[in-house]
């Protein structure tokens, strides 16, 4: 570790030291002839037959310093634009030569505009220059490096920016090792929902590369943003169409090694889109109706299609209509094979040998109109629609040497359970925006409705007691139910539907070249509404002999329901009854519901003050924050139907400041106190009950001044300072060296901890008084070999963070529910020490055959999945080396063949216990069903075609 | 080609699984010809000018129950801390055949006095007119006196109600239960915990337990969480888990116990040293230790019924005067290391502080089943093997109880 910084800092003396010689410059401004002369950033300018160039800034300003004295043409390109040559420009000693030109579509090139896009923020380039640019601490990465680095979602791209990891087998992305609590993800600049109720927010890997124009993270807080702000914010940009027309489709095929060998199995019910039709049935009506037994498929071959389009209209006065529109769908089977441990003090459970199918499925719909009323007036519409599903079917205890502490004939053996579950995902996401110029003001407004519903319908679980005796060929020993609860074997379905308006309002005013302000305000109010229910199924004879563990349809059929005493196999009971029916035999009402409440309103207003190379950005932001909780829940006595809210007002103040020490080099600080705010899921009182883990809410995270608490304090919110310092040097086109150091403090932290409640269950505290967070992140992007026109032949980059984190912890805490710790400090839950993300690019010409070749890697250390409680350890997320290879393939200019594997390395997925008598492999809420898998190679071909 | 090769696999995949998902789900109408939800109130008849009063939420003052009257617990009964709760003789406290959320609750700091007579027992069922374990919740008593998953004045929260127990007051006195009777509980807490007959969360020795009866429960019959409270005279009968468990460092006496299975059920006794999913957090390090005096455990045939006693995690317990009837194996000691150097169950028996003394075995198969990973030999555990003569319920549940 130590030589590799060692290495970066030599590397920054050696680069600054290049010397300056009596040189001249050349400067000027490009102008977009299709926008009005306005100015077009991010075009292209170098110097024929040099590898001088650079990039033109978001106000069409360029300047190509330390240019020789001479005579030379200069090049000027944009995407979809004629490319326009500029002779005789003559450079003097010490001097500054101006070149101003205007660019405009070039017909004959039409086709190629067709290529990705024609936007602007696509380009890696562009994407660096903008960083350059930008106000405040910012990494983006655009559409052009997402697709050379063959990242099909959202979740992938920020996975490739700096002191960011994600999760393995999940889409959970970890910023600075902060996890998703701490994070927040906007679209176009309004708040998005999440699709999963065990998230804030939504699972980046539900925005497939044909939707993104760009994905940015902001790691430094400024007063525009809502104040819930720790790690950071995730914004992603819809993509936008500007040119002529153009009609793109794909499709394309891949295997998973560990999938395509096995008999694959999904739960019944759903459909190959991930469709589901029996959601408006009543469940009980489900349970009746419907088996167990999960279904077979056939060729599990993973497919992506799809297809895009937009066109553009210009009409005489200057507007333009613009539309784009895309459709797409993509699936997935992924086979999983490890153990399955439920492991605190003692061994609770353990399946050895247990196995996970999963049909995965992602439907993305997107419509964008913009309208272009005149320069200074623009509209957008933006539609986004998404269907995910996962379809998993686990067997655990398979070789038939499963155990369970509390199992009843046989505690040594034969311990078993089947589950068949699906989850649907719908969000639906509508955006109204539009900017407005008046001389010095401008403003910039949009609103938003989102919705989510999110169901799982008739998750399917069996448990079974002596299943060696399936195994054994002897028909006269069977395995029986286990029955010690009557929901050891259960139908359960759940609901969640999250609604928000949201919008924002800014002000802009340029009081003078040196000088703006913004005014703002944004308002968001959000509302979650849950619900759920189960069925057990009682078996009445607890020696009943399953005959045939591949068909419960025919123990579990309604002929079997004990209706009257003795006569049946099993009956069905619910927890919560309808009043005057019993619990026996009979539909119920919902188990737990709550509904959730979040209103969000703030003012704003910041100053951007240009002075020489000084850019100063102070603000100060003011937000009212509203959360509530209304739970009805089972198991918590008296207190199980009741409302926690709370009601707070801050003041967050921001500064942002950028030193320009040259032109390519810049230094930053921001300082800000922000927010963290507890979600929905971790206030509800209610409890998921999974294979191996349970995980409930706790509304303490929302205050309490009951005098018999112990070290609950009426606090509903962390308060988080932060402190960013950074260097960046932009080197070269495409090139950046940066070093930045960082630190948080963050207040009455929350951790997810095992409650001591005589069951185990996972949940939320303010487990201590503060948190402390310092890291260093370095980022290196350089282009090793570059062709003749000076375009990146092969190119590497690297970037990494390494990190400190310290909490304290109290010894007791005693409220709603009750924990201790035997530690005193411990880091931060979801922090690792060290994360990398690298890549190597290799794209050779052979005419017009223009190959790209990409190896990416990343890797993320050990890091603490859930915080140990009493005297039990913590579990631990163990590190995960991943390497991908992407080949694309332009065969023509409008046709692709690209060819991918991913993941080389098919390393083991691991979270262990941590024991004083060693490491255990365990399972995790945050992880699959198994542990110690592997996730198996995708071999993939795709074809894409543009007309 | 071999991409169109494998696209064309992939539509075949399409093809083979339903492109759609279907419905097909059936209109269900239930017919209900029964009664089972439509008792009627007063069942006692004769006590006219009484009236049922429905019993449930959270007392913060004494709750007397009339004689006159017929009470229903329709949901969840808490007595707060600084309350009684007084059940006259005779009373039969009927319960909501609601399954979950139906039971009473006794807090730390709130007492119980149910002071039956061998005569009048007072009794708490539930109130379908063909009942089934199950049907309620059951009886719950908190303490203050130590258990060892919490150290210090800390507490715990209980698995039913997520109520507060356990302390420091090992005579805590949570009232008196005295010829009493709980019948047809373990209703569902959640999806994964059921109700006990009668569950006591770090109750102290302050407390009289005497002459108790759990009659066909769906869970355990009597839990111990910790605590230090002495229970003589008790008889569990028909419970589908385990009849006695005890975990959380329990430390009391129980003298004259008497378990008999029904159809359904799991172990005679269970018993944990500490509460494995958080861990034993005592300092110093403590482990449930009780005595049982007079102990009878009758199973359905060596054949039938796996184990009789289950000691594991750690615990500690004097057994005297015992007999077990009818299982493969009379004890199972396991071992659950926290450490795999330690063997806790294993060393209180070599230390002396786990021991039987005077059994007699009667359709047993294996009388010792040692799991502890330390060698011991039969007669460290056991002395006087042929000598138990048990409890003489015939004698003492003569009356009061049921189901025998």
């Amino acid at each position: 570790m130590k030589q590799k910084i060692t290495f970066t800092i030599f590397l920054l003396f050696t680069f600054v030291l290049i010397g300056n010689a009596q040189n001249g410059s050349i400067v000027g401004k490009v102008q977009d002839k299709e926008e009005n002369n306005a100015p077009l950033p991010f075009a292209n300018i170098s110097i024929k037959g040099t590898s001088k160039g650079t990039t033109s800034d978001l106000d069409g300003l360029y300047q190509i310093p330390e240019v020789a004295p001479g005579t030379y043409t200069l090049v000027f390109s944009f995407v979809g634009y004629k490319t326009q040559e500029v002779e005789n420009v003559v450079v003097n000693p010490g001097k500054i030569t101006n070149v101003d030109v205007i660019l405009s579509v070039n017909a004959a090139a039409l086709d190629a505009i067709v290529i990705t896009a024609t936007t602007r923020k696509v380009s890696e380039a562009a994407t660096l220059l903008e960083q350059k640019k930008s106000k405040d601490i910012k990494q983006i990465i655009g559409a052009e490096e997402l697709a050379r680095k063959g990242v099909g979602d959202a979740a992938g791209a920020v996975s490739k920016i700096s002191g960011v990891s994600r999760q393995e087998g999940s889409s959970n992305v970890y910023v600075r090792g902060m996890g998703d609590r701490y994070l927040n993800t906007t679209f176009n600049g309004l708040p998005l929902p999440s699709n999963n109720i065990e998230k804030k927010n939504i699972s980046l890997g539900l925005f497939a590369t044909d939707v993104i124009e760009n994905v940015s993270i902001s790691k430094a807080y400024s007063g525009k943003q809502y104040g819930d702000f720790a790690a950071g914010n995730v914004n992603i940009n819809s993509k936008e169409y500007r040119g002529e027309g153009f009609i793109e489709a794909f499709t394309g095929s891949s295997i998973n090694t560990n999938a395509i060998n096995e008999d694959f199995v999904v739960s019944e019910g759903s459909g190959y889109f991930g469709d589901y039709a029996r959601h408006n049935q009543n469940p009980f009506a489900v349970v009746l109706s419907h088996g167990i037994d999960p279904e077979a498929v056939s060729a599990p071959i993973n497919t992506n299609f799809g297809i895009a389009g937009g066109k553009s209209w210009t009409f005489g006065n200057d507007s333009r209509l613009s539309v784009f529109g895309t459709v797409s769908f993509e699936n997935g089977y992924e086979y999983r094979r490890g153990e399955a441990t439920d492991f605190t003090t003692v061994e609770k459970k353990t399946f050895k040998d247990a196995e996970e199918f999963e049909y995965s499925t992602t439907t993305t719909a997107m419509g964008t109109v913009s309208y272009k009323i005149n320069d200074d007036n623009k509209l957008k519409f933006n539609s986004l629609f998404i269907n995910s599903s996962t379809n998993e079917v686990g067997y655990f205890g398979i070789d038939g040497t499963g155990r369970d502490r509390d199992a009843i004939l046989n505690t040594d053996e034969g311990f078993y359970q089947m589950n068949a579950q699906f989850d649907q995902n719908q969000v639906y996401v509508n955006q109204l925006m539009g900017t407005h110029k008046s001389g010095k003001f401008e403003i910039d407004w949009a609103a938003g409705y989102n919705f989510v519903v999110a169901k799982q319908p008739d998750r399917r679980r069996i448990t079974l007691e002596n299943y060696q005796f399936a195994l054994d060929n002897d028909p006269s020993t069977n395995p029986t139910f286990y029955s010690n609860i009557v929901f050891d074997n259960q139908r359960y379905f759940q609901d969640i539907d999250d609604s928000e308006f949201n919008g924002r309002l800014n002000l802009e005013y340029e009081a003078n070249e040196n000088l703006k302000l913004n005014f703002g305000y944004n308002a968001r109010a959000k509302e979650r509404n849950f619900e759920n229910i189960r069925y057990g199924y009682d078996i009445i004879d607890s020696d009943f002999q399953v005959t045939d563990v591949n068909n419960f349809d025919a123990v579990f059929s309604p002929n079997n329901i004990n209706l009257t005493s003795g006569d049946g196999i099993y009956e069905i009971r619910v927890i919560n009854t309808i009043p005057g029916l019993s619990n026996v035999n009979r539909p119920g009402l919902p188990e737990n519901t709550y509904k959730g409440n979040l209103d969000i309103f703030a003012g704003y207003v910041d100053a951007e003050i240009q002075t020489g190379k000084w850019l100063i950005v102070p603000g100060i932001r003011f937000e009212a924050f509203d959360q509530s909780i209304a739970y009805d829940v089972i198991n918590l006595g008296n207190s199980g139907n009741a409302t926690a809210s709370a009601n707070e007002n801050f003041i967050l103040p921001s500064l942002n400041i950028k030193y320009e020490l040259n032109e390519e080099q810049n230094l930053r600080l921001a300082a800000s106190r922000t927010v963290s705010l507890p979600e929905f899921k971790e206030t509800a009182p209610f409890v998921y009950i999974d294979v191996t883990n349970r995980v409930g809410g706790n509304p303490d995270l929302l205050g309490s001044t009951n005098p018999n608490f112990i070290n609950v304090s009426d606090v509903a919110y962390s308060d988080v300072l932060n402190l960013d310092l950074k260097y960046e040097w932009f080197f070269g086109k495409g090139e950046i060296f940066s070093v930045s150091a960082f630190a948080k403090r963050i207040s009455d932290p929350v951790n997810r901890v095992v409650a001591f409640d005589a069951t185990g269950t996972q949940r939320y505290f303010r487990t201590g008084e503060t948190a402390e967070v310092y890291g260093l992140e370095l980022e290196f992007r350089k282009n090793i070999l570059k062709d003749a026109d000076d375009n990146n032949l092969l190119g590497f980059g690297i970037n990494t963070t390494l990190m400190h984190t310290e909490q304290d912890l109290y010894d007791v805490i005693q409220g709603t529910y009750s924990v201790s710790f035997s530690e005193t400090t411990e880091q931060l839950q979801g922090a690792s020490p060290f994360i990398v993300n690298a890549d190597v690019s290799y794209s050779p010409t052979f005419g017009n055959y223009k190959p790209t070749g990409n190896l990416v890697f990343s890797y993320f250390a050990d890091r603490i999945d859930a915080l140990g409680s009493g005297q039990l350890g913590n579990i631990i997320e163990k590190s995960v080396p991943t390497l991908d290879f992407i080949l694309k393939n332009s065969i023509t200019e409008n046709f692709e063949i690209n060819f991918s594997v991913r993941n080389i390395l098919n390393p083991d997925v691991k979270f262990i216990r941590e024991t004083s008598g060693g490491d255990v492999l365990v399972t995790s809420t945050n992880g699959k069903g198994v542990s110690g898998y592997d996730r198996g190679r995708n071999i993939g071909l795709q074809l894409k075609y543009k007309f | 080609m071999k991409n169109r090769i494998l696209f064309g696999f992939a539509l075949l995949g399409a093809l083979a699984m339903t492109s759609c998902a279907s419905d097909d789900t059936a209109d269900i109408n239930i017919t209900d010809n029964s009664v089972v939800n439509n008792t009627t109130t007063n069942p006692g008849g004769g006590s006219t000018g009484g009236q049922t009063i429905f019993l449930s939420g959270t007392y913060t003052e004494d709750l007397e129950l009339d004689a006159n009257n017929t009470y229903k617990v329709n949901g969840s009964l808490i007595m707060a801390a600084g309350t009684t709760l007084r059940v006259p003789a005779g009373m039969t406290v009927e319960a909501l055949a609601a399954g979950s959320d139906v039971y009473i609750a006794i807090s730390v700091g709130a007492q119980i006095e149910a002071i039956g007579t061998a005569d009048n027992p007072i009794v708490f069922t539930s109130d379908a007119s063909a009942p089934a374990a199950g049907d309620w919740g059951g009886l719950i008593l908190l303490g203050d006196a130590p258990v060892n998953s919490v150290s210090g004045t800390a507490t715990s929260t209980s698995e039913i109600a997520s109520l507060p127990y356990g302390g420091t007051d090992a005579a805590d006195n949570s009232g008196t239960l005295r010829y009493v009777r709980v019948q047809y509980s373990g209703g569902s807490a959640d999806g994964q915990s059921e109700n006990n007959g009668i569950s006591f969360y770090g109750v102290g020795n302050g407390t009289i337990v005497e002459y108790v009866q759990v009659f066909e429960g769906k869970d355990d019959g009597i839990e111990f969480f910790g605590g230090t409270v002495d229970v003589d005279f008790a008889a569990v009968i028909g419970a589908q888990d385990d009849s006695i468990d005890w975990t959380e460092g329990y430390t009391g006496t129980i003298t004259n116990a008497y378990v008999k299975h029904g159809a359904d059920h799991d172990k005679g006794i269970e018993a944990d040293g500490f509460n494995t999913d958080i861990g034993n957090n005592s300092n110093p390090i403590y482990f449930s230790a009780p005595t049982v005096n007079n102990l009878t455990i009758i199973g359905l045939g060596s054949a039938n019924s796996s184990e009789a006693v289950r000691l594991r995690a750690g615990t500690r317990a004097m057994f005297n005067n015992v007999v077990l009837e009818g299982y493969n194996e009379g004890f199972d000691l396991d071992t659950d290391p926290v450490v795999p150097a330690d063997h806790p169950t294993g060393e209180g028996v070599v230390s002396g502080e786990t021991q039987v003394t005077d059994i007699t075995f009667i359709d047993i198969n294996v009388k010792v089943k040692n799991d502890t990973g330390i060698m011991f030999t039969e007669a460290d555990l056991i002395s006087g093997d042929g000598n138990g003569t048990g409890t003489d319920f015939a004698s003492w549940g003569a009356g009061w109880t049921v189901g025998n």
